[in-house]
């Protein structure tokens, strides 16, 4: 031991040694933490032999074994071009745990503070006291469907552990919400889905079970070793479907559709849409596809439940018919009208269907195209008839009269005169040579009374709304020969049309060309369907040149695009009952005259004007849509333009009231004989229709006459809405 | 234990001593690597980067070995010189934090920002062991008197007493009163005294839990006490205050004999705060049971062990001395922090060192075992 005293050491080294005593000391020290070493170890062996099983338990009761579904992400619908009609966004659910929040004391105040900041109208007040009343709830959906952007925010703030360490029991559950990107576009083509995925009318229906995907899941399960495993299986999302709708030509549809309406809304019937209902169909003839299919009014397909939509529908009532005594919906008495949700779907339900497919009436005179095929085809008529009409026609016991009866009739017509002027006596007397069985045939070749099966819900079945050799007499085979009294559906119509213009192929209609994987790979190509031949290419080629006569020399002049050469059938039929006041007015055409390429129906369901017996509310559509859709298909005009058709194209583009300014002009050029068109068949007065007078002696006696044969059991009598019957809202 | 003779040789290494040190550095790492890699990769502040907390660990890991070879190739006696200049500079570095300089994190405002962050407690441990080696030393015999032990005693506290106020750091506190209460075990030839304040203070702690436990309204108790009365019964507030201290004990528990396999912890995954930092050891024992766990104290044991051979051997008193805080240092830290994982004494924040996640201890205490090198470097035999 070598005590040497240095006090002040500062600067000299301290050569004291390490004595022995400190050794010893150390020594002790040494074995006192040996011994904390061994009391810790065995608290550590005791803690796993007396709670070892207890803890195991807890710790893998506390894992999230329940399985997490991950969404799958339903396909897309896109147009022929590629765009998107309707897609999937990714959408954020904000969750509140109570538990996590509430386990630290300045949890709630700062997670509720942030949460505040960062959601503008997050509800604070009620969120923090389900937090407090419910302090082990562990899910609750505080709000619902945010965007990225709305929730980047929120996560930036909780990232930043170092600023904000005390945000606590928030995140955000994933799912997929259903976005329409054009809103209105292809409403009644497309149909809506709701948040279970679970698509309603067009091809969310129809096609549902293909745009669905598989859910995938995360799930944990205790392996062997009694650890926790986790496995995710990966969701597979939903097939696209790409259809054959044109979003161009669609949108070129529903413009014109939206123009007719503002230009006849709130007409004749206070504060209702420009009609009940107007449809147009675009079709390739060549191929059954659709390349646009729209109606108005129409709905946003992102809010179908908007009642705003609803205004100036007309009222339906329970039994989903339109009622004729009750008043158009307006913005005032739209809370009166719609007394409760049973209401309010009834009349939603109307404006959901596609008037395309589901609508049934009674076609009129774009009937008689295919009287004469069936005439021409079976060889009950050469084509070289003449036919003399006089103003009427007796059958059975009725009078029929053509549309010109004041004047005396047509005089004689060849097939094609009486095709252009769309004479009623003639396609009578042609009904007379054909026949009714061969006329009932011909009626189920064209497949009237039968489903199109096209790819769409909601398409309604005709089969008791057509007339059978049970129920055909003498006057119905008449008045059938003009298209009254029996019903039939918008698709129907253009797709036996299209057979008539073709060559004679009926090819299925169909919306869908192409069903693609999320990855971009094809699932499956739908080509076209040739059904049957309706007629003979020899029949085709003469009832094209009738259709273009319609055109060149008969009622359908205005439905003429400037420039081209098209043809078609226009068509007025009265509706039930038979009060001379209501009317279906419609044109069916195609385009180009000599080569048919498209084909085009436009009908006009109870246009919303005093005088409704006018198929130039019909061909005025036409002649709008096929002045723009005609060049974008890459049809070329044929025909020169005058002057004052020059002007009006250059003029098309900058206003729509131009436009429709000089259209008025050209029509007081035109002639007066169109102005009663086609016969409203029946019912006598033809020609009458301006007349405001008193109905006189006769038309008193011919309605007597008339109206029963035709209210038989195919209409309905009591509203003569356009019968919908037995839809059929099943995808199939 | 007693001083070796061997023929006189000097610049001896201990490669025991270093081999224990890599083995615990390495180790560390990987449990590092293995408790923070889930929640890096699920921060986004942290770009979902799982060697975020490696990466820093690993970077303050070679710069502490790099410092540690530099102190121990200097001779340790150029240290004495700084040993009251380290508890003023202590002293200063703890009242910057207040200063603008001072940065908050996890909620505790502890740390300096001079270019890289560094925790003044860190510092003042080291500099607390330099100072108490050079007090002892200089006071020579005057330690065996009342004043003498009394100065070398209490002369930590006004660190303490700051380390506390200040930075709200008690565990760092009572670390540093601990190391001084060890030196002055080891440096003073009694027993009597050390026995007495003992016992006091653990009577003077039992009857602070006796009170606390029976005052009736929680509410009064303030942060501290209801430490304690978790403390004593956990499962009382498993989803609060008792969290973390019993998502630890489930972690030691669930890993059974020997353990859930290296990386195959579940409660890291979000469920024990701090894993990779104060609660670690829980994890290891999880992943690598008792068996692992053991293992490590062991570990821990013989590094002591290492330190009593080089502190036996020392030259000289002030070199003894110095090597008896460092073992201190480090045999309150291990026990402490595995005192609190299993639940021994009330939850508070003590690191593992050289496991746990933390760049300014674990530079520190590289940095003291430098000094602990550059004592044994002096080390001279003689021949048996």
């Amino acid at each position: 031991m070598n005590f040497s005293k240095e006090v002040f050491p500062m600067n000299r080294p301290n050569n004291r040694p390490f004595n022995k005593k400190m050794q010893e000391k150390l020594v002790v020290l040494f074995l006192l933490v040996l011994l904390a070493f061994v009391g810790l170890s065995i608290k550590l062996i005791s803690i796993t032999r007396d709670n070892g099983e207890r803890y195991k338990k807890q710790v893998l009761s506390q894992q999230q074994y329940e399985s997490t579904i991950i969404p799958y992400k339903r396909g897309d619908i896109l147009d022929s071009k590629g765009n998107k009609l309707a897609t999937s966004e990714k959408v954020y659910n904000l969750i509140i745990d109570s538990k996590l929040m509430l386990r630290k004391e300045e949890s709630l105040d700062a997670t509720m503070s942030a949460l505040s900041s960062c959601f503008p109208g997050f509800p604070e007040s009620e969120i923090r006291s389900y937090v407090n009343n419910n302090p082990a709830s562990q899910y609750y959906v505080a709000l619902k469907q945010l965007t990225y952007d709305d929730i980047a925010g929120f996560i930036d703030l909780q990232n930043d552990t170092a600023n904000n360490p005390d945000i606590a029991g928030v995140w955000f559950e994933e799912e997929y919400k259903r976005v329409y990107p054009n809103n209105t576009l292809a409403c009644d083509v497309i149909g809506f889905t709701g948040k279970d995925n679970v698509g309603s009318y067009g091809l969310e229906q129809f096609y549902n079970d293909t745009l669905n995907g598989t859910n995938g899941r995360e799930y944990g399960y205790l392996s062997e070793g009694e650890t926790l495993e986790r496995t995710v299986v990966s969701p597979v999302d939903g097939y696209n479907i790409v259809t054959t709708i044109d979003g161009n030509i669609q949108q070129i549809i529903e413009k014109y559709l939206y123009e007719f309406n503002e230009q006849y809304k709130n007409g004749a019937r206070p504060g209702g849409n420009g009609a009940n209902n107007v449809g147009c169909i675009i079709m390739d003839v060549n191929s059954g596809e659709i390349l646009g299919m729209g109606s108005y009014p129409n709905y946003n397909l992102n809010d179908p439940r908007n009642t705003d939509a609803l205004i100036g529908s007309r009222y339906v009532n329970d039994k989903g018919l339109i009622e004729y005594e009750a008043n158009c919906i307006t913005e005032e008495n739209k809370a009166e009208l719609l007394t409760d949700d049973a209401v309010t779907y009834q009349q939603l339900n109307y404006l959901w269907k596609n008037f395309c497919i589901t609508n049934t009436y009674e076609p009129g005179s774009v009937a008689k195209p295919f009287t004469v095929a069936a005439g021409l085809e079976s060889g009950k008529m050469s084509g070289n008839e003449y036919y003399t009409c006089n103003g009427q026609l007796h059958v059975a016991d009725h009078d029929i009269k053509c549309h010109n009866y004041k004047i005396g009739g047509d005089g004689t017509l060849s097939v094609q005169e009486a095709i252009e002027q769309s004479c009623n006596v003639a396609l009578m007397l042609m009904g007379r040579q054909i026949g009714k069985t061969t006329f009932l045939e011909y009626q189920e070749k064209f497949n009237f009374g039968y489903k199109t099966n096209i790819d769409l819900s909601g398409e309604s079945r005709t089969a008791t709304l057509v007339f059978n050799s049970n129920n055909m007499g003498e006057t119905e085979l008449a008045t059938s020969t003009f298209g009254q009294g029996y019903n039939v559906t918008m698709i129907q119509m253009i797709t036996a049309f299209s057979s008539l213009v073709n060559g004679g192929y009926y090819y299925e209609p169909h919306v869908v060309k192409r069903i693609t994987a999320a990855d971009g790979s094809t699932v499956r190509n739908i080509s076209p369907r040739v059904l049957k031949q309706t007629v003979s290419a020899a029949t085709s080629a003469k009832i094209i040149q009738y259709c273009n006569g319609v055109v060149v020399n008969g009622t359908g002049k205005t439905a003429r695009p400037a420039g081209y050469a098209i043809g078609g059938k226009t068509g007025t039929a009265e509706t039930v009952p038979r009060d001379k006041k209501n009317y279906v007015v419609s044109f069916m055409g195609y385009a180009p005259a000599d080569n048919p390429q498209i084909a085009i129906y436009v009908v006009v369901d109870r246009p919303n004007v005093v005088f409704q017996d006018d198929a130039k509310y019909a061909t005025r559509i036409v002649r709008s849509i096929l002045t723009e859709v005609l060049p974008y298909l890459n049809i070329y005009m044929t025909e020169e333009l005058s002057d004052k058709e020059r002007e009006e194209l250059d003029n098309l583009d900058i206003t729509i009231k131009s436009s429709n300014m000089s259209e008025e002009e050209e029509e007081g050029e035109g002639e007066e004989t169109e102005n009663g068109e086609d016969g409203e068949v029946i019912n006598a007065n033809g020609g009458d229709i301006t007349s405001s007078t008193a109905p006189t002696a006769e038309e008193m006696q011919s309605d007597d006459v008339l109206t029963a044969p035709l209210t038989g059991t195919l209409l309905n009598t009591e509203t003569g809405a356009p019968l919908v019957e037995d839809t059929d809202n099943g995808p199939e | 234990m007693v001083r070796n003779r061997f023929e006189k040789t000097k610049g001896y290494v201990d490669y025991t001593l270093v081999f224990i040190i890599l083995l615990l550095l390495g180790f560390g790492l990987i449990m590092v690597y293995s408790t923070s890699s889930y929640s890096a990769s699920m921060s986004s502040t942290l770009h979902n980067n799982p060697a975020f907390y490696l990466n820093k660990q690993a970077f303050a890991t070679v710069f502490g070995l790099g410092a540690m070879a530099v102190v121990a190739l200097f001779p340790y006696h150029f240290w004495r010189r700084f040993a009251g200049a380290g508890y003023v500079v202590s002293v200063v570095l703890i009242l910057l934090v207040l200063t603008p300089l001072g940065y908050e994190a996890n909620g505790a405002r502890r740390w300096l920002n001079l270019g890289i962050s560094v925790q003044p407690a860190e510092i003042a441990k080291l500099a607390m062991i330099l100072f108490l080696a050079n007090l002892v030393c200089q006071l020579g015999n005057k330690i065996r008197t009342r004043n003498g032990f009394l100065l070398v005693l209490l002369s930590p506290a006004p660190i303490c007493l700051m380390v506390w106020g200040i930075t709200q750091n008690l565990s760092s506190a009572i670390i540093i009163f601990m190391i001084g209460y060890i030196m002055l075990f080891v440096a003073s030839p009694e027993y009597r005294r050390f026995i007495l304040i003992t016992v006091a203070a653990i009577a003077l702690a039992a009857l602070v839990v006796v009170i606390i436990v029976h005052l009736a309204d929680s509410g009064t108790l303030g942060y501290r006490g209801q430490r304690i009365r978790t403390w004593i019964d956990p499962e009382a507030d498993a989803t609060g205050k008792g969290f973390q201290t019993l998502q630890a004990l489930y972690a030691i528990g669930s890993g059974g004999v020997f353990g859930k396999g290296i990386g195959q912890s579940t409660q890291k995954l979000g469920f024990l705060p701090e894993a990779q930092n104060d609660m670690i050891f829980s994890i290891i024992c999880e992943e690598l049971g008792l068996f692992g766990g053991i293992c490590i104290i062991i570990l821990f044991l013989l590094m002591l062990w290492r330190l009593m051979i080089i502190a036996n051997n020392a030259p000289d008193e002030f070199g003894g001395l110095l090597v008896v805080g460092v073992m201190g240092h480090i045999a309150v830290q291990v026990i402490l922090n595995v005192a609190v994982v299993t639940n021994v004494i009330p939850n508070t924040g003590i690191s593992l060192p050289f496991i746990s996640y933390g760049g300014s201890s674990v530079m520190f205490l590289l940095i003291e075992m430098g000094l602990v090198f550059s004592v044994a470097r002096s080390i001279t035999f003689t021949e048996d």
